[in-house]
């Protein structure tokens, strides 16, 4: 590696928690693909990195119909994919999952750390946005639990405080079984990041969108019902997102195809 | 860190620092050097093996995260100087140039074809879209996986033209 720094790995919550408090500069490391990448260019410069994947409890995925379904920081993509539960009751959020870059980092990447990492065009905030989930923070001080519509506050920033771990993300039962799909728009048949994506979500007359790179977060667009005409569901998309022109395309492309997606999405998603 | 792990069925022991990836150790510290880097970031997966089980890209595990594990590589392929079946397809179709990205696109051809023995086109270019070729070509790739698969037959030979 590039850089020197200080590994652990701690197997309970509060081993993990004094070492997050005690220590500057600590990154935590749940898939490692993002961070492992980020320190081999220098973005990242951590002094100490601490692997949640051997914390008790943080490897779970849950489900039930009273609480829904409850996903562990360590949980990877691969495993929501095999997830039957998953599958059964959120396929959205499964939709989300086979998006996400390649077989070999859907091994490893988490869930939980393609959120935390708040970059605009993460695959899964999109299908958590629409489904209504929430993040479990902990930390020394205590626990809290903020929606994901309330968790992202700008490009790679989040709600999160220094010495806060996301543990796990609860997804509710109210939203289980609903109709969604999602569609990512990107230069190459393979893995790549994604140009725009958009998620629809169905259920019960409700219309939700979930929207990544088109803004500095990935967006919410709510509001709207199944009668809703596509006009007036695009026009709410568009009257949500601001994407900006950069090396993958131009703003003026993003904007089109979410429009493009979002009509597609309406019509697939019966 | 001292660290242990078994590659290829044979174990290790090493002092490694904490900020070595899985790749380093196993070029630099066992010398298996069939493993390659190529983009370091995750996105050629040249540099993948299967860790407990699991391909992944070594470049982006540390080696502390393999302590206790068990790793199998392209060294780990052959057996008692006998190609694989993945191995002598590739061979028969060429499917070899440089020979770079290689040894990772056979470790995810053997992740994909343990999970679906008998992949379609488009099953098969879904699972290597993570391994990058830049010479030999995709074509003589497929061909190797659908003659390796028990797929390749005088009729649908015709057709690969077209995948």
């Amino acid at each position: 590696m590039t850089q020197i720094f200080k590994y652990r790995a701690p197997v309970s919550r509060a081993e993990l928690f004094d070492l997050v408090s005690d220590h500057d500069g600590v990154r935590l490391l749940a898939g490692g693909t993002d961070l492992l990448v980020d320190i081999r260019n220098g973005f990242a410069r951590p002094e100490m990195v601490v692997n949640l994947k051997h914390v008790a409890g943080y490897g779970d995925i849950s489900w039930s119909p009273a609480d829904g379904l409850a996903i562990g920081a360590a949980i990877t993509i691969n495993e929501v994919l095999r997830s039957a539960a998953i599958r059964e009751h959120y396929p959205l959020l499964a939709a989300c999952a086979h998006d996400l870059a390649s077989y070999q980092i859907r091994n490893r990447a988490t869930v939980v750390g393609n959120v935390v990492n708040a970059s605009p065009c993460s695959d899964m905030a999109p299908g958590l946005l629409c489904l209504q989930a929430r993040a479990v923070i902990a930390s020394k001080r205590g626990e809290r639990v903020v929606a994901f519509n309330d968790f992202f506050t700008g490009v790679k920033k989040t709600v999160l405080q220094r010495d806060e771990v996301l543990e796990r993300i609860i997804v509710p039962p109210d939203t289980a079984a609903a109709r969604g799909g999602y569609r990512k728009l990107k230069r190459i048949k393979g893995h790549d990041l994604g140009i725009i994506g958009v998620a629809v979500f169905k259920k019960d007359g409700v219309v939700r969108l979930g929207i990544s790179s088109a803004a500095p977060t990935p967006l919410l667009v709510e509001g709207l019902t199944e009668d809703d005409p596509a006009d007036i569901v695009v026009a709410a998309a568009h009257g949500a997102i601001h994407p900006i022109s950069d090396v993958r395309c131009s703003a003026d492309y993003r904007a089109h195809m979410v429009d493009t997606y979002t009509r597609r999405l309406l019509e697939e998603v019966a | 860190m001292r660290m242990s792990l078994t590659v290829n069925g044979r174990l290790y022991e090493r002092a490694v620092p904490e900020y070595r990836t899985l790749l380093e150790l196993l070029r630099d510290d066992l010398g298996l050097t069939g493993t390659k880097e190529g983009c370091g970031a995750g996105e050629c997966g040249a540099c993948t093996v299967f860790l407990n089980d699991q391909t992944v890209n070594s470049c982006m595990v540390l080696a502390a995260e393999a302590d206790g594990a068990s790793v199998e590589t392209i060294e780990g392929e052959a057996s008692a100087g006998e190609l694989s079946s993945i191995q002598a397809a590739f061979a028969r179709h060429q499917a070899v140039q440089c020979g770079y990205c290689t040894g990772g696109m056979i470790m995810a051809i053997r992740e994909l074809l343990a999970n679906n023995p008998k992949p379609s086109v488009a099953e098969i270019k879904d699972g290597i879209e993570g391994n990058f070729c830049r010479c030999t070509g995709y074509q003589q790739i497929i061909e190797a996986v659908l003659d390796a698969s028990g797929q390749l037959t005088p009729a649908t030979k015709g057709e690969l033209k077209h995948v």
